[in-house]
């Protein structure tokens, strides 16, 4: 059994298992996430829906920055009563009148 | 010739006892054999110190040559022009900012904005936020080749500069984030609310929006939405803000 140290005792009872302990069967991913699903025969087949796509937009002629001038300060939101950035029924609103196409 | 006539007088005398009068016989047993004697004189023994003699003091060289002299000099090769013809636009360069400069100096780091707020990003279109996303992550890869070039550098400053300007940047996606997060929310509410929204018709069957107002004032308005395909207007419904 993997024991700490004395000093470790404190604030640490056991410490966390890697990959490489442990006998057969012990799995321990690494953040990869599941590409597909494995076969009995030991394979893996990828399935590429699970499959994670970058869709890079093209940048041409985009003048934005990842920054704003320091002299505009801050700005938030005012919402009244209720309805927040996340209220449904502003976005219907904003929706209707917007892309309502009338 | 026999090797006997070889012989003066003299020596023939001083032969050993032993000695076979055969031509087959080689002269050297067949000589006196006194270290000073001249057919012994004709046999050289082969001196093989290769150092006897060699001093670099004196620059006395060795007798014997080097072997490798033999062997001729290999002639140096031709001179090959190992320059490769780099693509001005090729795409490693977006991990720079400049084609001749690594890192830049912290007072050009410094300078920078303050990073988006929600409420500014909030009116920005799905567009607009998916770009400026990637242009803040090619800014940070460039900002990581920086923070590895000053790793292996080790110039000593341009390290806090860099970290609150990538700190921004951070800050910035957070936001956009934050702002498409809202976005789904509240598309989700909206969609609930559609349902039941009498203006709305979500069957499929006609236009999707109707506003109650217009029916009211004009009914008999031409319904020129009804000529457009179905998805156009559905497309419309989903996708908005």
């Amino acid at each position: 059994m993997v024991s700490p140290t004395q000093p470790l005792l404190r604030s640490l009872r056991r410490l966390a298992l890697t990959t490489k302990m442990v006998g057969k069967g012990y799995y321990k991913g690494n953040r990869t996430g599941s590409m597909g699903r494995h076969t009995r025969h030991g394979g893996y087949i990828i399935d590429w829906n699970k499959v994670r796509t970058y869709v890079v937009p093209d940048l041409k002629g985009f003048m934005l920055t990842p920054f704003v001038t320091k002299k505009l300060p801050y700005t938030r939101g005012r919402y009244a009563g209720e309805e927040g950035p996340m209220s449904g029924e502003l976005f219907l609103k904003r929706w209707k009148v917007e892309n309502g196409q009338y | 010739m026999s090797a006997l006539q070889c012989l003066n007088p003299a020596a023939r005398l001083l032969l050993p006892a032993r000695c076979i009068y055969s031509p087959s016989v080689s002269s050297y047993l067949l000589t006196a054999g006194f270290h000073n004697s001249a057919p012994l004189a004709a046999h050289k023994t082969q001196d093989r110190s290769k150092n006897r003699g060699v001093s670099a003091i004196h620059r006395k060289y060795p007798k014997q040559p080097l072997s490798v002299a033999k062997v001729a000099l290999p002639q140096p090769a031709d001179v090959v022009d190992t320059r490769i013809d780099i693509d001005p636009d090729h795409g490693l360069y977006g991990f720079f900012k400049a084609k001749d400069t690594v890192l830049p100096t912290p007072e050009d780091d410094h300078k920078h904005g303050r990073a988006w707020s929600v409420e500014e990003l909030r009116r920005k279109s799905w567009e607009d936020l998916h770009k400026l996303w990637w242009t803040c992550v090619k800014e940070r890869n460039i900002m990581f080749t920086q923070q590895l070039e000053r790793k292996r550098l080790d110039p000593g400053f341009g390290a806090f500069e860099a970290k609150s300007r990538e700190r921004e940047i951070a800050r910035t996606q957070r936001a956009i984030k934050h702002v498409l997060t809202e976005r789904y929310y509240a598309w989700q509410e909206a969609l609930m609310l559609a349902k039941s929204d009498l203006e709305i018709n979500m069957t499929g069957n006609g236009p999707v929006y109707k506003p109650r107002a217009l029916e009211e004032s004009t009914p008999d308005l031409p319904d020129e939405v009804s000529e457009l395909p179905k998805g156009a207007s559905e497309g419309k419904a989903t996708a908005s803000g």
